[in-house]
């Protein structure tokens, strides 16, 4: 599994000493997690506290985020456990990286425009179709469609590039931790990682990527 | 003089590679060795420096280091250049580059000097890694190829090729270098014990390497006509690259696991930086001062008799001025900061310590770098393993050296990283790009992807197209020998750093036998490329303020800093023409050694670390011997 490889690496590099959580630590407090690792639901989302479950928001985004970026939710979030009856019901799931959970509130925090909300609503509403999420997307207005971006490049580049400088064709990029530039998807994508950060060894280079970590494409044309 | 803080046998100058590399060989004698090093000190581990790269929007290769690249040098301490102060805007404005690159003379074209360094423990700890010879006739340019050439710009070696080879063998074993010895015999590489086999075995090819060897393999005399070689060139070799990093776990550090990020870190201190030298000099005794910024040599009746350093605290701002008095000192404080302290040494002779030829801060060189970069036909995964593993290196050598510079052809495993425009360099300007619907990469063009120009992508689209263009990216750089000019020069500016220290001031060009070089490897870049069948991205920025025209190329050319910093108190066997004598001694004052690449006469095209650090392991035994002379 690509997260085993990830969270060994995670484990033994330099982040971890440098005070990241371990996988131990976060075992140990999970309850205690819970409560800072749980999406607050949004103001504008009529699902707050619905049927859908606690995470119903976190499923969205991560559906979402699956039909943009092309890359299957089982990478964006390894933990996760569907729930086969509804979706917005699955336990999205807490790994060593967590990486979703920081994006969610990045993305939460710098949304100027109040869209994200509206964006997962789209999710929600499609989470029978994900094929119709980009079409839909780039129908939406443009401040919906440019924070779709932002959240893409969020997760190619763990960057964060804000909407309004999309909009205006300019880029002054802010890398949102050094978690978030090595977990960046455009790199494994590419068949590389991210430049100071592989966990591969000796001599790979020699060779076509056989790299575990490279991640599981979503194409909603073959599910 | 300020108050004599400490004395020793030996005072240094800088804790970089040849600095440490001395005063760990000294300690191992028992001789008493200080370091003042201007920066901050040995870190326990490198997180910190790592944390700051993976958080920094440009990944330049200062970006792990102090000081905060955004800061005014007028408010730095100890300042240095980035890569981020080279553009039109910035290159000679002194409030946000270090250097001060303006000019007074209205009939001198200067053009910017592209280089950087750090200043901290350790030095310049962003370099590549690699460790390639000089081969035997850059020692001796003048006499090989200067025939009938009174103004022949270059100056020989007092030492020769077979004098530094064993110190070449002894500087592998320090710096851990991995290389095939049978593989490096070229352009007239010997070594000097029988069977010699580097530390560890060569560093694997990479697959655009091995690319790169088929498809240069067969050449033709008509297609290579140009390169005015003697015998004509019908097929080139491609060659694994001395490194100093580790192909086997060497000195208690791990084999390189190809982070690809030789420049600006090794995230496992796989590759030598010279902190691990450093490590082993304090334990053996040696004292390291840091955050202590030399600032004025002393002299008493001809010899150095002190150094006047400030010792300064990051946070509170105080400082101290102090002085060190040992019997022997030496400056490694690299090619533009032992000139400015030779030269700021000037209220005790006014022309500045040690320049009675006044050659201190002349012959600024560097190995100008023509970058060249495109898209092969199909994938060869860039981005993976070490930065750079494999170079074309028998054109480093040959007759048309007596008309242009020769280079040496380094094949590039981090493909546009440092090439296309855009914030990050790729592949960020790539990925910016397909989402949202640019094209500062010049990939966003149906021709390469079938899509209307200046898409906008997701989803599938978004990773197939990525996928498929970023692994067929390459990069190609050509090193060229840079010519020794006295008016490429480092001087003291007006304007001062934090300490009140006048900053370097430089004046630089590239000459006309540079340019025929660069020139050179723009018609061997055309030659590559429709090998490899690869469609060209090279360009040149319209304000790029070193580009060029050159007769008969209709594209402008330009070059990059290779950071390898030469040429400012060259040895020489003539006091009137050289500030040291082949021990890198000074003329002028007996127990004074300046060591580093500044003490190069001439540079050839191989990267200059492993050359300056068998010189510094040479001074080390003179010094070993003169050491009981003083009393």
């Amino acid at each position: 599994m690509d997260h085993r490889r990830k969270r060994n690496a995670e484990g033994a590099g330099p982040l971890a000493q440098a005070g990241e959580v371990s996988r131990r630590a976060m075992v140990a407090g999970t309850v205690a997690m819970t409560a800072v690792a749980a999406v607050l639901p949004l103001a504008d989302t009529a699902y707050a506290e619905n049927a859908e479950g606690p995470d119903a928001d976190m499923m969205a985004f991560l559906l979402l985020s699956e039909a943009l970026t092309g890359v299957s939710r089982q990478t964006l979030a390894p933990e996760l456990v569907e729930n086969k009856n509804e979706i917005l019901s699955s336990d999205p799931g807490i790994d060593p990286i967590n990486i979703k959970n920081a994006y969610f509130a990045w993305i939460n925090a710098n949304d100027a425009t109040s869209s994200f909300g509206k964006l997962l609503q789209l999710a929600k509403d499609n989470r029978q179709s994900l094929g119709d999420i980009i079409p839909k997307v780039n129908g939406s207005a443009e401040d919906i469609k440019f924070l779709a971006r932002s959240i893409v490049l969020l997760w190619y580049l763990g960057s964060w590039y804000k909407p309004d400088d999309l909009k205006r064709k300019v880029a002054s990029p802010k890398v949102v931790s050094p978690k978030a530039y090595t977990q960046g998807l455009v790199w494994q994508i590419a068949g590389a990682h991210p430049m100071g950060y592989s966990n591969l060894q000796f001599g790979y280079w020699s060779r076509d990527p056989r790299d575990p970590n490279r991640p599981a494409l979503f194409d909603p044309a073959k599910t | 003089m300020a108050d004599t803080c400490i004395t020793c046998d030996v005072a240094i100058v800088g804790s970089g590679f040849a600095g440490s590399l001395i005063a760990n060989q000294l300690s191992k004698k028992g001789i008493k060795v200080v370091i003042l090093e201007a920066g901050p000190g040995i870190q326990p581990n490198i997180n910190d420096a790592m944390a700051r790269f993976y958080a920094a929007s440009a990944k330049v290769p200062e970006s792990p280091y102090p000081p905060d690249l955004a800061d005014d040098p007028a408010t730095v301490r100890v300042g240095r250049p980035t890569a981020l102060t080279l553009s039109q805007s910035t290159w000679q404005n002194t409030s946000v580059a270090y250097l001060d690159q303006n000019t007074d003379d209205p009939n001198r074209k200067t053009r910017p000097f592209k280089s950087t360094y750090e200043r901290l423990a350790g030095g310049t700890s962003h370099w590549m890694g690699l460790t390639p010879r000089l081969v035997p006739n850059d020692f001796q340019m003048k006499k090989t190829y200067g025939a009938g050439q009174p103004d022949f710009p270059f100056l020989d070696w007092p030492i020769s090729y077979d004098t530094v080879s064993p110190w070449y063998e002894k500087a592998e074993a320090e710096l851990g270098v991995s290389a095939d010895a049978d593989e490096q015999r070229f352009a007239g590489i010997t070594f000097s014990t029988p069977n010699y086999a580097y530390p560890m075995p060569r560093i694997p090819p990479s697959l655009f390497d091995q690319r790169v060897g088929k498809a240069v393999a067969q050449l033709t005399e008509a297609e290579t006509q140009f390169l005015g070689t003697a015998a004509p060139v019908t097929g080139l070799r491609v060659r694994s690259l001395p490194a100093a990093r580790n192909s086997q776990p060497y000195r208690n550090r791990r084999a390189c696991a190809g982070n690809t990020s030789c420049i600006p870190i090794c995230p496992i201190q796989a590759k030598y930086d010279a902190t691990i030298t450093l490590n082993e000099a304090t334990n053996n005794g040696v004292q390291l001062i840091d955050h202590a910024v030399a600032s004025e040599l002393l002299v008493e009746n001809g010899s150095i008799s002190g150094i006047n350093y400030i010792k300064y605290d990051e946070k509170s701002g105080s400082r101290v001025d102090c002085a060190i008095k040992a019997k022997v000192y030496v400056v490694a404080a690299n090619g533009i900061e032992t000139p400015r302290l030779l030269l700021m040494s000037r209220n005790q002779i006014a022309t500045g310590i040690a320049n009675s030829s006044d050659m201190v801060g002349r012959n600024l060189m560097d190995h100008p770098q023509y970058l060249t970069w495109g898209l092969l036909p199909d994938p060869v995964f860039p981005y993976r393993g070490p930065l750079v593993t494999s170079a074309i290196g028998d054109l480093c050598d040959g007759a048309f050296r007596s008309q242009r510079a020769a280079f040496r052809i380094s094949l590039g495993n981090e493909a546009w990283s440092a090439t296309v425009g855009g914030t990050g360099g790729d592949p960020q300007t790539t990925t910016l790009d397909f989402i949202n619907g640019l094209n500062a990469s010049g990939l966003n063009k149906k021709d390469f992807t079938q899509l209307a120009d200046n898409s906008a992508l997701f989803g599938v689209d978004l990773t197939k197209t990525l996928g498929g263009l970023i692994s067929r990216q390459f990069r190609i750089a050509f090193a060229v020998e840079q010519s020794p000019d006295p008016d490429n020069r480092v001087t003291l500016s007006s304007v001062k750093d934090a300490l009140n220290l006048p900053r370097p001031r430089i004046a630089y060009d590239i000459s006309d036998y540079t340019k025929r070089g660069i020139a050179t490897a723009f018609r061997m870049k055309e030659l590559i490329f429709s090998k490899l069948g690869a469609i060209d991205f090279t360009k040149v920025a319209e304000t790029d303020p070193g580009k060029f025209n050159v007769d008969g190329i209709e594209v402008p050319l330009t070059y990059g800093g290779a950071g390898h910093i030469m040429g400012t108190y060259r040895m020489g066997d003539d006091p009137k023409t050289s500030v040291v004598n082949s021990w890198l001694q000074s003329h002028d004052h007996p127990n004074l050694y300046l060591v580093g690449s500044g003490t190069f006469p001439s540079v050839g095209t191989a990267n200059p670390t492993l050359t300056l650090s068998a010189l510094a392991l040479r001074t080390t035994d003179k010094i070993v011997d003169v050491l009981p002379s003083y009393q």
